[in-house]
């Protein structure tokens, strides 16, 4: 039991491994959003980004037994999810890829600061599919989902100095990008 | 791509505050800044806990065959005293066979075959195989050491094809299979190993 008393992580896993399965149902509800959203931002498309998450939570399921960390659930989750997601980028045509979200279009009804709103969403998110995957993902586990280099390191098996670079090349990538939109 | 000041990713990484940033510098990085926080409060797409709830709900049809052929369950058999001692004597006749026999050939389907595991946990207490075949659940296939030599041995019958799987030593530590020979990368940062199953030709 954590601070605000809702079980532990660690709590939750044991409680699923001995037979409880809608005990998974509060690891969906704790992790769903930052998952949904660092997947739609991977893969450009709410659509896919929910099946890459739905098949993420199924297998994480399966395989709740093998996550030697249950404290350390969280990473392990994404881990499960950028494989999915790289699973997703890698059966579709190149080309899907920055075009099956188109930008959100403006409804007469929105007030002007929704409309610019809107437009400032879809600005940044054309920006951050012209990165590759991997500095996308990068950027989106560090600066959208705050994690740690070593809370990324955990979520992608990739080694801390790689991963700062990848921010660090991202970074220049979406502000030239920016730049060059404004 | 041009490269950047390098006191930009100094700031952002929480090495240096923002404000010691000179203007255009500090520009550019709340820019950055700015950009994240739209993507963190962009809304994400629906909920799929209702669509993974019914999928566990649901599983693979193969797979529930798979765990209901492994799982071990007990059976109750009520019977008449008169037959209490045929069967005893059925029992014993059993346990006079010879053990550990290989599944019998006749006994196998078309598209099924024999798998042999043989590992070398010296000390272990248990040793299982987990794997693709029985939805990687623990304790349904467990090996043998008899001898007490350190060598485990199991022999199951597996749909034909390629399995994942891994040993389970000890209920807690997943180990891959040193002798498999093939292996293939999991969701997990492991290597699991790989287990072509051919059919038996009848």
């Amino acid at each position: 039991m954590n601070a605000s008393g809702a079980p532990s992580d660690a709590e939750v896993v044991a409680r699923v491994l001995s037979g409880d399965r809608e005990a998974f149902g509060v690891v969906i509800r704790r992790y769903e959003p930052g998952l949904l959203r660092y997947a739609a931002r991977m893969l450009g498309s709410r659509d896919a980004a929910a099946d890459a998450v739905a098949e993420g939570f199924v297998r994480a399921y399966r395989h709740l037994a093998s996550c030697r960390e249950p404290a350390r659930l969280r990473t392990w989750l994404y881990r499960i999810v950028a494989n999915r997601c790289k699973s997703h980028l890698a059966r579709r045509p190149r080309a899907e890829v920055s075009l099956d979200e188109a930008p959100p279009v403006a409804d007469p009804g929105d007030n002007e600061a929704a409309v610019e709103l809107a437009e400032q969403v879809a600005l940044v998110e054309r920006a951050l599919l012209t990165l590759s995957p991997e500095k996308r993902e990068a950027f989106v586990l560090k600066h959208v989902e705050g994690m740690s280099y070593e809370e990324m390191a955990a979520a992608t098996g990739e080694r801390i100095p790689t991963l700062k670079m990848r921010v660090h090349r991202a970074r220049e990538a979406l502000l030239q990008a920016l730049e060059d939109y404004r | 791509m041009s490269t950047i000041d390098p006191r930009i990713h100094q700031a952002l990484d929480g090495e240096i505050p923002l404000a010691t940033l000179p203007p255009e510098l500090r520009r550019q990085a709340e820019l950055l800044e700015a950009a994240a926080a739209l993507l963190a409060a962009a809304p994400a797409a629906e909920s799929v806990a209702g669509r993974v709830m019914a999928a566990l709900d649901h599983p693979a049809r193969r797979s529930r065959l798979v765990r209901w052929l492994v799982t071990p369950r007990a059976v109750v058999l009520r019977m008449r005293p008169v037959w209490s001692l045929a069967l005893a004597a059925g029992v014993l006749l059993v346990a006079l066979l010879p053990l550990r026999e290989p599944p019998s050939i006749a006994a196998v389907g078309e598209e099924e075959g024999i798998a042999q595991f043989v590992a070398r946990f010296p000390g272990a207490r248990s040793v299982a195989v987990v794997g693709s075949f029985n939805d990687w659940r623990a304790g349904s296939i467990a090996l043998e050491d008899r001898d007490h030599d350190g060598v485990w041995r199991g022999v199951v019958v597996l749909p034909a094809g390629t399995h994942e799987y891994m040993f389970v030593v000890d209920g807690e530590r997943w180990v891959a299979d040193p002798l498999a020979g093939r292996y293939v990368a999991d969701d997990f940062g492991r290597e699991n190993s790989l287990l072509i199953v051919r059919p038996v030709k009848l």
